[in-house]
């Protein structure tokens, strides 16, 4: 198998920026027509491995001398800026995170895909224009596409175009900078099937990058796992599946498969509470621009209600009204119609101006951790304020605050950083105990682990499950990530524009789907398995 | 899309219009002393021939109807005599407008010019002389004043050098305003555009393996342009006052000239009309702004 030295081989690869060291020592390489996923968690340096090899770092970061990056057994001199020029689009290419992004608002996407052919050596128009087409024809959009600019296109057209770009110049390496995490979960599986089509069609290999260890096994023959900037695992996909050797790999591949595998925990009798909290016929509509302008309706008409002590799971993709939803029972917003029960209070009877005691009674917790955290004030303080606001005297609010920090898994001591010292998850378990403080009856979870790295996702959601049994709360836990909701809910609604297209509980739902929307949804889930994966015969 | 915006665009104009001349209406019968009470210093009137000269201005009858009389001619193109000249006050704007206009573009164009210029220069090549440049030029239309670099440069040009006549020429408050115009915008647009070079799209160019000048063009140069009409749509404001100031100075017969005239003579329907046809005149650029941003970038039809 390794009788002819690979496409693309990198060695002792190291990136300094200000902050120190970034990428350490990095050795991989890349096999002809071969994919490799470099799997990591955020801040890992996989991007920064990729960038370097196309010599476009951010110019505060630099390659340190001793890399050796060889390409077909050529040296390649990624730190000349001046000779990569012809080397990228042409040789390597590549392929970025946010689509919307990452094409020219300004120009019709026939323009941009004109000039990656340009860039190519393409001179005539008219063969450029026939091959425009043809490639707009290899990731399955239609030619007449060429005249639209990108904000008229989907984000999985905006990918592919993306796509048909990097294809412009017949690369021989491929590189995808985590191409599908911005998309959602149908379209996302889509664009892999389309760059596995791709990349066996075309003998092209292939570096992707991803934090999906379901998308590694989908697409990938061989896996180098990345941790604090080094390289910790790297070998074949369905060897380092089925049998991660280093500790990292293990809790990696354990995390995802806990999730995929575990149902929620049967402990509850059916019925046994009234409703903390009931959505009847609720409707919101966001004006339109200016005076003529039509609204639009980001809720429709949905009912659902979730007892105390249960979690309803809302699944669905951006765009569908999950987070209006979770905004108006909270208080955040006022819905256009329609009422919410919260704790038997009728909330469109008091004209949504909720009582005080109601307002304290539901907590919401959001995304991002980082943005719902006053970046001045010590967790003390932020603590202090939801105490301070029941009417506790100054002198027992540390107290509660320590026992509220070590209810959610952090030691007093975190209650003298600011959020910048603290990581996502230990974020995100301030705004937990910040919510909690209240003592709530209904607590709604707004994607609360979508910003997580996979590992700390497990922790987070096993808290909440943990601190929901022991305090009783009601859980409306909104997200995208199926195994996820799955994991957590009693109850499963799947909402797509606006309205809720399936309700009941989570197995049959996510088991059993009724609605063909659900039963799309369902099959873009990708899981890591070995059994999944391209690894060849040579491995088996 | 493109019309529910414009009908939106147009009644907003057309309330700003309104309410701006009823502004200036108010303004004008606010101020103590009517244009009798003038013409009285002047022609020694008794209070009878007052009282009788101010029912034949129709100054007796109440203001909501003395708007709306003036409103009903003006529309009709007739902005009343001149107390002073008597002339017609709308042929005496119409002869002034020409001169501001041609003032007021001119200085606009050399600015954007010189703005994007040392900007772009400034962005793509990172240079720190450049960079300093716009720092300069920034500062200077911040600390100077364009009537004192007016007053300075008639001395230096006019008087000393003796290049350019001292009244009547374009040159040097095009230029002075030009620059005031370009220091400005010049600075958030270097930002802009500093910015624009680490964005996601620039680095898809670069991927692509394009020489500079094609980012420059086609990657960077679009990216600044709502940027620059935003900034151009406030510093016209500035621009009207400068352009104001600038014609009194350098003897120019536009509607600043006009309009001092008109104040230091109490000759209330110029004043009024000249007013008038400045605020409609931002409203209008302003309008046309925004147009022109929507044209240029195609995500705000949505």
């Amino acid at each position: 198998m390794t009788s002819t030295p690979p496409l693309l081989r990198v060695e002792r690869l190291s990136i300094t920026g200000p902050s120190g060291r970034l990428v350490d020592n990095v050795s991989l390489c890349v096999g002809h027509g071969r994919t490799l996923a470099l799997i990591g968690e955020s801040g890992s340096g996989k991007s920064l491995t990729a960038l370097s090899l196309m010599g476009l770092l951010p110019p505060a970061l630099s390659v340190e001398p001793g890399a050796r990056v060889a390409l077909e057994a050529q040296a390649l001199p990624i730190t000349d800026e001046r000779a990569m020029r012809a080397v990228r689009g042409r040789r390597i290419a590549m392929v970025f995170q946010d689509p919307m992004a990452c094409l020219n608002p300004y120009l019709t996407i026939g323009f941009q895909i004109d000039e990656a052919l340009m860039a190519a050596g393409e001179r005539t128009r008219d063969r450029r224009r026939e091959r425009r087409d043809a490639l707009l024809g290899d990731v399955e959009l239609s030619p007449a596409l060429a005249r639209r600019y990108p904000h008229e296109l989907s984000g999985g057209q905006q990918q592919r175009v993306m796509t048909a770009i990097a294809l412009a110049g017949e690369p021989k390496l491929l590189v995808a900078d985590e191409p599908t995490s911005a998309l959602d979960a149908t379209i996302a599986a889509e664009v892999i099937g389309l760059l596995r089509r791709l990349q066996a069609e075309r003998r092209m290999a292939m570096l992707f990058i991803t934090h999906d260890l379901g998308v590694a096994s989908a697409l990938a023959h061989d896996i180098a796992v990345m941790k604090s900037g080094a390289i910790v695992e790297h070998g074949a996909a369905a060897t380092i599946l089925a049998h991660p050797a280093q500790p990292y790999t293990q809790r990696l591949v354990s995390a995802r498969q806990a999730l995929a595998r575990g149902a929620r925990h049967a402990g509850h009798a059916e019925g046994e509470d009234a409703p903390a909290a009931t959505v009847s016929n609720l409707t919101v509509d966001y004006p339109g621009r200016g005076w003529f302008d039509r609204p639009v309706r980001a809720v429709d008409a949905v009912s659902l209600s979730v007892p105390a002590g249960r979690t309803l799971g809302i699944v669905g993709e951006s765009g569908s009204g999950k987070s209006t939803l979770a905004g108006v029972v909270a208080g955040l917003r006022r819905p256009s119609s329609g009422d919410v029960q919260l704790l038997g209070t009728s909330l469109a009877a008091t004209g949504w101006r909720f009582p005080p005691a109601t307002r304290r009674a539901c907590q919401i917790i959001f995304q991002n951790p980082a943005g719902a955290l006053n970046p001045r004030l010590t967790v003390a303080s932020l603590l202090a304020e939801p105490l301070g606001l029941a009417g506790l005297p100054r002198r027992e609010r540390r107290e509660r605050a320590v026992a509220a920090v070590e209810e959610v898994g952090l030691k007093p001591a975190h209650l003298d950083r600011y959020p910048h010292e603290l990581s996502g998850g230990q974020r995100q378990r301030v705004c937990i105990a910040r919510a909690l403080l209240s003592q709530p009856r209904v607590l709604v979870c707004d994607e609360v682990v979508s910003a997580l790295d996979m590992t700390v996702q497990v922790d987070v959601l096993t808290l909440l499950r943990d601190l929901q049994e022991r305090r009783r709360f009601a859980m409306l836990f909104i997200g995208h990530d199926l195994d996820v909701v799955g994991w957590i809910s009693d109850e499963v609604a799947v909402m797509h524009k606006g309205a809720v297209v399936e309700i009941g509980p989570a197995k049959q739902v996510l088991g059993a789907p009724t609605h063909p929307y659900t039963r799309r949804l369902l099959a873009s889930r990708t899981h890591p398995s070995p059994s999944d994966s391209r690894a060849d015969g040579s491995t088996a | 899309m493109r019309a529910v915006h414009a009908a939106n665009r147009l009644a907003v104009m057309i309330t700003q219009g309104a309410a701006l001349v009823v502004l200036i209406f108010v303004l004008n019968r606010v101020v103590p002393g009517d244009t009798v009470d003038v013409l009285a210093l002047q022609g020694d009137l008794t209070p009878a021939q007052q009282a009788e000269m101010r029912r034949e201005l129709g100054l007796d009858r109440s203001s909501a109807a003395q708007f709306i009389d003036w409103s009903a001619r003006a529309l009709a193109g007739d902005l009343g005599q001149s107390l002073r000249f008597g002339r017609p006050v709308a042929d005496m704007v119409a002869q002034a407008i020409p001169t501001t206009l041609a003032l007021a573009a001119g200085s606009f164009i050399v600015g954007l010019a010189l703005a994007l210029g040392l900007a772009i220069g400034a962005a793509m090549t990172g240079s720190r002389a450049l960079a300093a440049c716009v720092d300069a030029v920034n500062l200077w239309s911040i600390a100077i004043p364009t009537f004192c670099a007016g007053v300075v440069g008639i001395l230096l040009f006019s008087i000393w050098l003796g290049w350019l006549p001292v009244i009547g020429s374009f040159v040097l408050p095009v230029l002075i305003l030009g620059i005031d115009n370009a220091g400005q915008i010049v600075k958030p647009l270097h930002e802009e555009l500093r910015e624009a070079s680490a964005a996601a799209h620039v680095r898809t160019a670069r991927a692509k393996g394009l020489p500079p000048w094609r980012i420059a063009v086609f990657h960077l140069l679009p990216t600044a342009a709502p940027v620059t009409l935003a900034l151009s749509g406030l510093v016209l404001t500035s621009l009207v006052a400068g352009t104001l100031t600038l014609e009194v100075l350098f003897g120019l017969p536009g509607l600043g000239s006009l309009t001092l005239n008109a104040v230091r003579g109490r000759d209330y329907p110029v004043l009024q009309a000249a007013a008038v046809v400045i605020a409609l005149g931002l409203v209008l650029i302003n309008g046309l702004a925004d147009l022109l941003n929507r044209l240029i970038d195609p995500r705000l039809e949505q």
